[in-house]
């Protein structure tokens, strides 16, 4: 599985990770900053109007307020305006969004084509994708209009007149209008899982007609049982092997297995080929730190780019001292009772074409980290790309004839091991990158994984509805809807905006990038000095680069907080991974409520 | 006030209703009646229908597709776009399942739209496969590319680009990528039910060139037949491709060590399908159609003509060339004079532009024709001219597809010397590889004696590069052989030591100082090689038309080109094709 950002654990996110200081603090100084540039301008903007004293008395005095309204927020009163957003949801038939998902279900089959190399990626990725979005319309439109409405229709004054806080009214909205969403969550869960699983639920026929004994193995020796091929069931068909018995598993295909039993009825023998099995996977896998050892065995940073648009892989010259080494951490024996399973998918880069037939060979050697000069020699393989080749690692093996213990040789005491990983073949390459070679420790709960991914989508949702009910405390509801899909947009394209903000995206800033598009200039040309392309150049540097850049660094990351990749792959979500996205959704939406509080309390209504 | 606006809009309906009127006629459906009339419908669908361009007539309707465009509500043009990026994102970031289901995507919302098909399956043929390095996973997306551009030709029956690309990617990529071998295997060998109609060919036509061919017979099919149109693709290289697969289908079956009948029928069938290439009347830029193989009987009658020309008067010619010899200047005349290939650079351009003032053209001759036939002789350039622009014109075409070169090929490679001489460097070729020295240098000798009879039958091909990569590869290897069984040189009477000889001055194989000898004794004829070992260069500037033919030894052909208005161009010129006339050399 491709990780282009792989997070660190948990802790390490939060308080200090390499070079980074730190989610936590860098939030906390985030916020600093914000709060007192806030201050500082309300400060400067009262003065004008009031005068310097006053402006001051005023602004404590908000702050007192604000203060004794979030230390009195009362549960009870949040519990029971998140009540009204509900039924006033309910009002407003929210239950439309369920049908749009119901119909997008009924007639995904058609978009979809179960022939695909992997159909349960696609049709993961597809029902996860589908949600969240239905999911965020609806919160997005929701949180939006109902407090403008109430405004419009006066009927807020049923709500301010009574004795609540305004901390309670955008608490008690977002609340209940996210409880909406949860229980929309739920239930379009627990349908997509089942659309999933039930459309890729198949089977095959085998007959007698379809088998052969089995051809002669290595020097002609017989073997017994059948081998054949299934019918073609979904685009496509299995290879089976059964032994004497007509019993055996196919070999896999599209991601999934069957297995294949031999009746005897009436004396002539059928064969039941079994539902899809390994369809859905939620692996558990053990990620190490990667390493590089450049051509001369020293180590680097990293390996070489063979010119590759894409930087995520780097690569290791064959037939020299280059390698590439993982130090996986936490390797128990008891979380390995029968040996380790070492996955790897390892790209290739020939620079010459060799022998065709043949594939690229490397090696996998053991290293303790403890005493890194000693090397077992665990196998030669040929390397197998866009897949996931397989290695065990026996708790026992032999090297240079002596028996080698797994777990008193080669993983260290206190649980580290160094896997290096080397090209064989003179002037061809190996490409690798961190999530490439992993340790498999279990394989986890489809159906678990699959309701972390929603919980993903939830936090999203969550997220969405505060911005909404907050661009709603001072905006109109059609404003307010722009305001909050322009966060939503900007969320899902934070990375864009932020290389826009610091002026190294392609193409250049938006007046750049007019000029290339109606010059037909390409991305990278060299624009020619005149002063039309000086004053765009420097328009984008002094008028958008700072608001992009500070856009890019406030507004909610929503694309790291998607977890479909790791559901559609086939891989189960790390725990620290999913309390990472909690502490993001938590730590956005504290300001993001206190930005309410305040922009309500702004509002005549309210007072 | 109220009422005002009241007014207003009632206007308003009762124009928008008025409106309603002639667009409900104009865009009236084409219906079929009670007794299976079909109305024309209204404007609308009359032009839909002259066009071709409604969804029915473009090919088969995909309900998804359709079910697609109205959920984007006219946003479909932005939606493919996006999805076009998306795609390129997942072609980068290698996920080829995400590609795939983008394409498809893509393709349900412009089904019609033949750049995506042909765009996107040349992308998963060309870039996609050789992403991959085990050749079973570059075979599986070359394949799915044709089968894309099966898919978009469902939905666009009328495409004969689709069905050439389907041609093109099954033989040219299959056939000459690096992993051929085994993507010729694995094409014979594919039972894939979604590869339309594989399984049900024969063994004998699952070949990638014939398959390939099969689909270029269809599109031609669809030009011919359905009015289909070819835009903006050469017509000579459309029509040409039949033709040009059944020849490499004959090489691939020669490289496969497939000999014999089967070889023999495959180039066989390749000469008369290049032979009816030439008889077809194709269309040109220059407004005309014309017939490749035309290119002779034209000439010939130039040749007639300019030799009526010359019966006018018959001293004429002579006459005139001899005036402008007197008129040249010593300079000019002292390089003339100097034999050809011990000229200077310098002398070599003088004489070259002297010749070009020497050369009468047929306009110069009529002009000079005594008063009494001088009428007869203009007409007669007239008609000259009128024919040698039609053949300048073919001439020009033939070489966009090498038609001489292939003609000939067709005609040699079917020949039992020829066939013999193939089957003999294969064989010598695997007993090299087997070390069996001796037998492979006896093999090569006797290839090479085979290969002789075919170069004295056709000697235009002695000298040929392409034709000759395989004699040449044939040749290195005989080298090798000889390298290895210490044998100095070649043996003096080694059947192809002009192509040996051409070989290494051009350093395709070494030269070592001993060989220096052999070359030098050539057969009369051959030029020599001069002191700088430069020889071979005049000579191949002697064949290029550059140097200096005498005025005497012109052929008609050449005359023929003289009649050309453009007495400043070199007679040569209007009369070259890709290879140069045997005459010229």
């Amino acid at each position: 599985m491709v990780l282009e950002n792989p997070y660190p654990p948990y802790l390490e996110w939060l308080f200090s990770a390499g070079y980074n200081p730190g989610a936590f603090w860098i939030w906390l100084l985030t916020m600093t900053g914000v709060i007192v540039f806030g201050l500082l301008v309300s400060w400067i903007l009262s003065s004008v109007r009031y005068g310097p004293m006053k402006a001051g008395d005023l602004i404590f005095k908000a702050l007192v307020n604000l203060t004794d309204d979030l230390a009195h927020t009362s549960p009870r009163r949040v519990f029971a305006l998140s009540r009204l957003a509900v039924q006033e949801s309910i009002r407003r038939r929210v239950i439309a969004a369920f049908i749009v998902f119901v119909v997008i279900l009924l007639f995904a089959g058609w978009f979809l084509n179960p022939g695909k190399t992997d159909p349960a990626e696609l049709y993961l990725s597809f029902v996860l994708t589908a949600t969240s979005y239905l999911i965020l319309l609806m919160a997005l439109i929701l949180s939006a209009f109902s407090l403008p409405a109430d405004i419009q229709n006066r009927t807020i004054h049923t709500i301010v007149t009574k004795p609540v806080r305004t901390t309670e009214i955008i608490l008690g909205r977002t609340l209940g209008f996210a409880a909406v969403g949860t229980g929309l969550l739920l239930v379009m869960g627990v349908f997509s899982y089942g659309f999933v699983v039930r459309t890729l639920d198949h089977t095959h026929e085998l007959s007698e007609d379809d088998l052969d004994p089995r051809s002669a193995g290595p020097g002609g020796v017989a073997r017994p049982g059948k081998e054949g091929q299934t019918t073609v069931t979904r685009e496509h068909r299995h290879q089976v092997v059964l032994d004497e018995n007509g019993h055996g598993i196919s070999e896999p295909a599209q991601g999934h297995v069957h297995e294949v039993t031999a009746v005897t009825r009436d004396g002539k023998t059928e064969y039941r080929v079994g539902p899809a099995a390994n369809q859905f996977k939620a692996r558990v896998p053990v990620y190490g730190k990667l390493s590089f050892l450049d051509r001369s065995g020293r180590p680097a940073e990293k390996g070489i780019n063979v010119g590759n648009e894409w930087l995520y892989r780097s690569y290791i010259e064959g037939g020299t001292p280059a390698a590439a080494i993982w130090r996986f951490s936490g390797v128990r024996p008891d979380d390995f009772p029968d040996g380790i399973n070492l996955d790897m998918t390892i790209r290739v880069f020939r620079t010459y074409k060799g022998d065709v037939e043949k594939g690229i060979s490397g090696s996998i050697t053991l290293r303790n980290p403890k005493n890194p000069k000693v090397k077992y020699l665990l196998r030669n393989f040929v390397a197998k790309e866009f897949a996931i080749d397989r290695h065990k690692i026996p708790l026992k093996f032999k090297d240079k004839g002596a028996e080698v213990d797994l777990f008193r040789d080669v993983v260290s005491d206190d649980g580290e091991l160094d896997v290096e990983i080397g090209c064989l073949e003179r002037a061809q390459f190996f490409g690798v990158a961190k999530p490439d070679v992993y340790l498999f420790k279990r394989e986890g709960t489809p159906w678990i994984n699959f309701a972390k991914g929603y919980v993903a989508i939830w936090l999203q949702m969550v997220l969405i509805t505060a911005v909404g009910v907050t661009w709603s405390t001072f905006l109109n509801g059609p404003v307010s809807m722009l305001a909050t899909i322009a966060t939503m947009v900007g969320g899902y394209f934070r990375e864009f905006l932020d290389e826009l903000g610091r002026g190294i995206a392609l193409g250049g800033g938006p007046m750049e990038s007019l000029y290339r598009i109606l010059t037909q200039n390409n991305l990278t040309s060299e624009l020619e000095r005149s002063i039309t392309t000086v004053v765009l150049l420097w328009s984008d540097k002094l008028l958008f680069r700072g608001p992009l850049y500070i856009a890019a660094h406030t507004l909610p990351d929503l694309e790291s907080l998607s977890d479909v990749n790791y559901v559609a792959k086939g891989y189960n979500i790390p725990l620290d991974v999913l309390t990472i996205h909690v502490t993001m959704a938590v730590g956005y939406f504290i300001p993001v409520m206190i930005l309410g509080f305040l922009f309500f309390k702004m509002r005549e209504v309210a007072k | 006030m109220n009422r005002s606006s009241f007014v207003r809009k009632l206007v308003y309906i009762v124009i928008i209703a008025l409106l309603l009127v002639p667009l409900s006629i104009y865009s009236q459906p084409s219906v079929v009646g009670a007794n299976n009339e079909v109305s024309e419908g209204g404007k609308l669908a009359q032009l839909r229908k002259e066009y071709q361009i409604s969804e029915s007539s473009l090919g088969e309707i995909d309900p998804t597709g359709e079910t697609i465009k109205l959920a984007t509500l006219g946003l479909r043009g932005v939606a493919a776009n996006l999805l076009w990026h998306k795609a390129e994102q997942a072609k980068m970031k290698e996920d080829w399942d995400g590609l795939q289901a983008t394409l498809d995507q893509i393709t349900k919302l412009e089904p019609h739209f033949i750049t995506v098909w042909r765009y996107q399956a040349w992308n998963v043929s060309y870039n996609i496969s050789v992403e991959w390095d085990d050749y079973h996973d570059r075979y599986f997306w070359v394949k799915e590319g044709i089968k894309f551009l099966l898919r978009g030709f469902r939905y666009n029956d009328h495409e004969p680009r689709v069905l050439y690309d389907v041609g093109w990617t099954t033989g040219q990529k299959m056939g000459t990528a690096d992993e051929k071998v085994q993507y010729r295997r694995l094409f014979r060998e594919d039972d894939d039910e979604e590869f339309p109609d594989h399984r049900l060919r024969p063994q004998n036509r699952r070949d990638n060139w014939l398959v390939g061919q099969e689909y270029f017979e269809k599109a031609i099919h669809l030009v011919e037949d359905r009015g289909a149109s070819i835009r903006r693709q050469n017509p000579l290289v459309f029509f040409s491709e039949p033709a040009m697969c059944q020849i490499d289908y004959a090489i691939a079956l020669a490289e496969d060590g497939i000999f014999e009948e089967k070889g023999k029928v495959a180039w066989t069938d390749a000469d008369g399908y290049w032979t009816r290439f030439g008889q077809r009347s194709i269309p040109t830029t220059f407004g005309i159609e014309i017939r490749l193989s035309e290119y002779e009987p034209l000439m010939e009658q130039v040749t007639a003509v300019a030799k009526k020309l010359d019966d006018i008067e018959p001293d004429l010619r002579q006459k005139i060339i001899e005036e402008r010899r007197a008129k040249l200047t010593q300079d000019e005349r002292d390089a003339m004079d100097v034999p050809q290939q011990k000229r200077t650079p310098e002398q070599m351009r003088v004489a070259f532009e002297a010749q070009i003032r020497l050369n009468v053209s047929m306009k110069e001759l009529a002009d000079r024709v005594g008063q009494a036939r001088r009428e007869e002789a203009q007409k007669l350039v007239e008609d000259a001219v009128k024919l040698q622009e039609r053949a300048n014109i073919i001439g020009r075409e033939r070489d966009v597809v090498n038609f001489k070169y292939w003609r000939m090929r067709c005609q040699l490679e079917k020949t039992d010397p020829a066939l013999n001489a193939r089957r003999l460097i294969y064989e010598a070729d695997e007993l090299y590889k087997l070390t069996q020295l001796p037998e492979a240098r006896r093999t090569y000798e006797e290839a090479f004696a085979n290969w002789r009879k075919v170069v004295d039958q056709f000697p235009e091909m002695a000298d040929d590069a392409i034709g000759g990569t395989s004699i040449e590869d044939a040749i290195r290897g005989y080298f090798d052989v000889l390298k290895q069984l210490d044998e100095p040189s070649f043996p003096k009477d080694f059947a192809l030591m002009d192509v040996a000889r051409n070989m290494m001055i051009r350093n395709a194989i070494p030269i070592p100082p001993e060989f220096m000898e052999t070359i030098g004794q050539q057969p009369a004829g051959q030029p020599a090689v001069d002191e700088n070992g430069e020889g071979e260069k005049g000579a191949g500037a002697n064949a290029e038309g550059e140097t200096q033919p005498v005025p005497e030894e012109k052929t008609d052909e050449e005359k023929a080109g003289d009649a050309s208005t453009e007495s400043d161009k070199p007679a040569e010129a209007p009369a070259k094709e890709s290879d140069p006339p045997a005459d010229a050399k």
